[in-house]
């Protein structure tokens, strides 16, 4: 299944690509997302859960970038699973410059659906991907002109363990204190390094993307 | 003694059940089921440039939304065409969701999955279709005028030629003393069942298997198409036809786009799902019927013999052709009637339209068929000055001319042979039932109440029964019960009746212990469908003949047992007994235990047939070529279609200052071959006459010129109520088929074919003006008889001035 986009974003792209790869924005930009875990270079691990008919449900995903080229495209590969189906998708990002100090975002996802998930058409899933892609540039854009409120205090369950340095996704030991952030809790979580975890959700393009973008976060990033 | 319930109204055993709900329709299943609605094209020709599901997506309770992307394989191809023929040059069928195009008002676009109709139709409406519209035809006119294509490579939107001659037509009406031309119309119609079509699917995951209840005329063969489609093996799906609400036809089409889509849903998602049509959407995307243009040239002696029949015809197929031309060859062979017609030649044009598809509907082709050549007598009596009956009677083929053929072939591809009949028969009895001849001092009668009288007859032919077979199973099981199936299936014509008493009659139980399962292919595998009145006759003869083999069985077994001979024994309310000798005898559930030579006796009367009850050491427990059991399976595979006829009079009056068309009296004469349920079959034709009576006076599909059904609902749609059908008074006729073992032939369409016939003829003698389109409103009448340009009829105008006569 194929899915391509664009968003224009209130930034030059310089500051776009670091706004995207700010774990705690992406936290709290992703729609539904719960939890971020870096697990290795470029590598991450995400909680999202979707609330839209057949496709509702958590998903738990990992996430690998390549061919980065800051800060003009990367592509990412990503993958998930939950309940309802499992996905498993690579998506090319590109940002240009726009006029007026904006960045024009395209991206074009190639992904291919399974499970139950995948019994419910491509529009359906296609619809959602979409709406969930234009959630988040909306969110992104909120944070870029700063209009973005901070976020009230999410029920997500990661928050509990934000303070927990030595939690490790998958039991792998990594160097840098590895953080989980919070989705929507509006912690302004700074980490030692690379530490997001993104959620592969089964729902297509948009979640891809979402992590996409995310994953051009550069490693070794020290806030 | 028994009597034997072959040929007795027997009440039917399905009704009490049926009448007080507790009947299983299509809907009743699947409470849990999830329900699809579909997005439908509102425009009859036109590109589908996007599709945006946005705002659907908001809808709680929503699963999932499919268009033909999602189509995958033998799905993404289009619908068979189900009976192809050498002269079906062009067929088209649509795909199950529409594919880019959409060429009638109705085609599904889009399925809507969610977890009650309520939220999937609020699914439905949210999802934005893009059309660009493209060029509309409508009507056989225009079809034929082809400004617009309804198929882009069928420029002329001709589907099929059908052409049939018995010889050179034209040198033949060169040559005759008479002739005339004319050219008339009738208008389209449709089932109108009160159930619609529905659907309801689930998916064995474990077992890798689907079962589908599908409210259709032909399980069987549903089933086939839906394991070719969904590319499943043929063992892993069974199609099962409930109770169903009336089909009339509409239903015999298949696969319906639904009867793929939903198990395809049930698979996917792995969930039941079910889907029942709305009223609307059978007015839509079901199917119509009726549709001609018939041009129309006979030639003809000074005493109405006719000498050649010319006919040409304009058939609106609608937007697709599934079936075939099924239709329309039935209208040119059963055209001819029971007339001999000594050169004939038959030309059918079936048109594209941008409207539903055409399928049969009751009488199949065969209404029009009747029309063109009933009202043909008509013109030639009125021509000649003759009464209508006696051209009729001077036409007709003597039962000394039996077998008779037309040298035409028939819808089963086998020719039109006319098996048994007597026409003048089935004319002197419409005479005597109508009146016919006395019907002068009714006209002054109702002239001098101010009503204009008219009486029209129409006779006709049908060629019922055909083929390929129907097959029959017949088990009696040591309960003393007996099971009968047969793989067609019911709409309510009380098969479950009509063959519980064949079975009563062949193998002397009582009715109340014989159970019929139709249209199941978990109980019987092989069969064609239930249609063009061959229910009876296939199926009937079927099942007549596994009872046959379970008699002769049962006697055999039973001749052991009572150490008599299989000749001298007979069996009466389940009893096998010497005849003449009460005493000794075997009730028939205990041959049925003997029948099976069991190691394991489970129950008293299993108890008999254990290896140390009963056995012979000089012979095995099963005989070589024998079975365990009392069971037998048979079929029926016709020769040719058995030929039914008859023959219908309307008596009209009519108001001349509303023009209200008020049919006081109605006469049927109706030969079926043997009857099985007297009154099942009067039944059949009184309903049938009540479809006649629609046809001719309310029922017509109104599509404007962009291809807009303008009456898709019951407000505007008029179907008839019992107040305007009138009480049909009934004679019968038997000539029996040879063609069968039980000598029936079918009952199912005769009340229809003749309708719109005789009520023209009536009405066309009360006004004095030509009538050469129908059906007929009050409103329309009035047109026609003020219009000073209508023609008058030879016998009006013969008539000295009565009113509107002048």
């Amino acid at each position: 299944m194929n899915l391509d986009g664009s968003a224009v974003l209130s930034a030059s792209p310089e500051q776009v690509w670091s706004v995207i790869t700010d774990p705690a924005v992406l936290a709290r930009t992703i729609p539904g997302c719960e939890t971020l875990e870096q697990v290795g270079d470029d590598e991450y691990k995400m909680n999202v859960s979707v609330g839209v008919g057949a496709i509702r449900g958590t998903y738990a995903g990992e996430v690998k970038l390549s061919d980065k080229q800051h800060p003009t495209s990367y592509v990412m590969h990503a993958s998930g699973a939950g309940a309802p189906g499992n996905a498993r998708a690579q998506v090319t990002i590109n940002l240009e410059p726009a006029d007026g100090g904006k960045t024009n975002l395209t991206y074009s996802a190639d992904a291919v659906i399974g499970g139950p998930v995948a019994g419910v058409g491509q529009r359906m899933i296609t619809g959602v991907a979409k709406r969930m892609a234009g959630q988040f540039f909306k969110a992104i854009d909120a944070e870029l002109t700063g209009t973005a409120a901070p976020a009230a205090a999410a029920a997500a369950p990661a928050a509990a363990t934000a303070s927990d340095a030595s939690l490790v996704a998958g039991g792998a030991p990594v160097a840098a204190a590895p953080a989980v952030f919070a989705g929507k809790a509006g912690e302004h979580v700074r980490t030692s390094g690379d530490v997001q975890s993104l959620l592969m959700g089964a729902v297509g393009g948009a979640l891809l993307t979402l992590i996409g973008i995310l994953v051009g976060y550069r490693l070794g990033r020290l806030r | 003694m028994t009597t034997k319930l072959f040929g007795e109204p027997v009440r039917r055993r399905e009704d009490a059940r049926l009448i007080i709900g507790k009947g299983r329709y299509l809907d009743d299943i699947g409470h849990t089921a999830l329900a699809a609605a579909f997005v439908r094209s509102p425009h009859a020709h036109a590109r589908i440039t996007d599709i945006d599901v946005e705002r659907a997506l908001d809808v709680e309770g929503l699963i999932a939304i499919y268009t033909y992307d999602d189509l995958t394989g033998p799905m993404a191809e289009p619908l068979p065409v189900l009976i192809p023929h050498p002269q079906l040059t062009a067929p088209r069928t649509n795909y199950p969701l529409a594919r880019d195009i959409v060429r009638h008002v109705g085609e599904a676009v889009v399925m809507v999955i969610a977890t009650d109709r309520y939220i999937a139709e609020d699914a439905a409406e949210r999802i934005v279709v893009s059309y660009e519209e493209l060029p509309v035809v409508v009507g056989v006119d225009a079809a034929h005028a082809a400004k617009a294509a309804v198929h882009d490579d069928v420029p002329d939107n001709v589907a099929a030629r059908h052409h049939q001659e018995t010889g050179d037509v034209e040198p033949a009406l060169a040559a005759s003393p008479r002739t005339l031309s004319f050219t008339q119309y009738i208008e389209r119609s449709a089932s109108m069942p009160m159930e619609g079509k529905g659907v309801h699917a689930r998916w064995d995951a474990d077992d890798r298997s689907l079962r589908v209840y599908s409210s259709t005329q032909a399980s069987t063969s549903v089933r086939a198409a839906i394991a070719a489609k969904l590319e499943l093996s043929l063992d892993k799906v069974e199609v099962i036809a409930p109770d169903v609400g009336g089909g009339f036809g509409v239903k015999i089409v298949h696969p319906w786009p639904e009867e793929l889509l939903i198990p395809m849903a049930a698979i996917a998602l792995g969930a039941e799902v079910k889907w029942a049509e709305d009223r609307r959407e059978h007015f839509i995307s079901s199917a119509h019927e009726r549709q001609q243009r018939q041009d129309i040239t006979v030639g003809y002696d000074d005493e109405g013999r006719i000498t050649a029949l010319d006919v040409r015809v304009l058939h609106d197929h609608g937007a697709y052709t599934p079936y075939g031309i099924i239709v329309p060859i039935i209208t040119a062979t059963q055209l001819v009637g029971p007339y001999v017609i000594p050169v004939y030649r038959v030309r059918i044009d079936s048109v594209y339209t941008n409207t539903v598809i055409v399928t049969p509907y009751r009488g199949a082709g065969r209404p029009q068929a009747c029309y063109a050549m009933e009202r043909t007598m008509d013109r030639i009596a009125d021509e000649l000055g003759i009464d209508r009956a006696l051209v009729r009677e001077r036409n007709l083929i003597q039962p000394d001319q039996f077998p008779y053929d037309h040298h035409l072939t028939f819808q089963d591809g086998r020719p039109v042979i006319y098996d048994s009949g007597d026409y003048p028969g089935l004319m002197d009895k419409l005479k005597t039932l109508v009146g016919w001849d006395s019907v002068d001092a009714l006209r002054t009668d109702a002239a001098a109440r101010g009503k204009h009288l008219g009486i029209g007859m129409a006779l006709y032919v049908e060629g019922t029964g055909p083929g390929p077979y129907e097959g029959g199973h017949v088990q009696v099981l040591g309960s003393g019960k007996v099971l009968v199936s047969t793989g067609l299936t019911s709409q309510g014509q009380g098969h479950e009746t009509a063959f519980a008493q064949i079975v009563a009659s062949e193998l002397g139980v009582p009715i109340e212990d014989i159970e019929v399962t139709t249209g199941d292919t978990r109980r019987f595998g092989y069969a064609v469908g239930t249609f063009a009145s061959r229910a009876a006759v296939m199926s009937g003869n079927a099942i007549a003949l596994a009872a046959r083999g379970v008699r002769e069985k049962a006697l055999r077994i039973a001749a052991d047992v009572l150490e008599a001979a299989p000749e001298d024994l007979e069996i009466d309310e389940g009893l096998i007994q010497v005849k003449g000798v009460p005493g000794t005898s075997i009730p028939l559930r205990t041959v049925a235990v003997l029948s099976n030579p069991l190691r394991y006796a489970f129950d008293e009367a299993a108890k008999q047939a254990t290896q140390f009850t009963t056995h012979d050491d000089s012979k095995p427990p099963v005989a070589v070529g024998d079975a365990p059991g009392l069971e037998h399976r048979d079929y029926y595979s016709p020769l040719r279609s058995t030929f039914a006829s008859g023959a219908h009079a309307a008596i009209v009056e009519i108001d001349p200052a509303t023009w209200e068309i008020d049919i006081v009296k109605y006469a049927v004469v109706h030969d079926c071959g043997n009857v099985v349920n007297p009154m099942i079959v009067e039944g059949q034709v009184q309903g049938g006459v009540a479809q006649g009576v629609g046809g001719a006076l309310y029922e017509r599909m109104v599509y404007d010129q962009d291809g807009q059904l303008q009456n898709a609902s019951y407000m505007d749609f008029l179907m008839p109520y019992s107040s305007e059908v009138p009480d049909v008074v009934i004679d019968h006729q038997t000539t029996p088929s040879p063609l069968n073992p039980l000598g029936i032939k079918g009952a199912g369409e005769a009340g229809v074919i003749p309708g719109t016939a005789a009520i023209a003829s009536a009405i066309e003698d009360a006004v004095g003006r030509r009538i050469s389109s129908m059906p007929i409103s009050p409103t329309e009448l009035y047109d026609l008889v003020r219009n000073p340009d209508s023609e008058l009829t030879a016998v009006a105008a013969g008539r000295a001035g009565t009113g509107v006569m002048a």
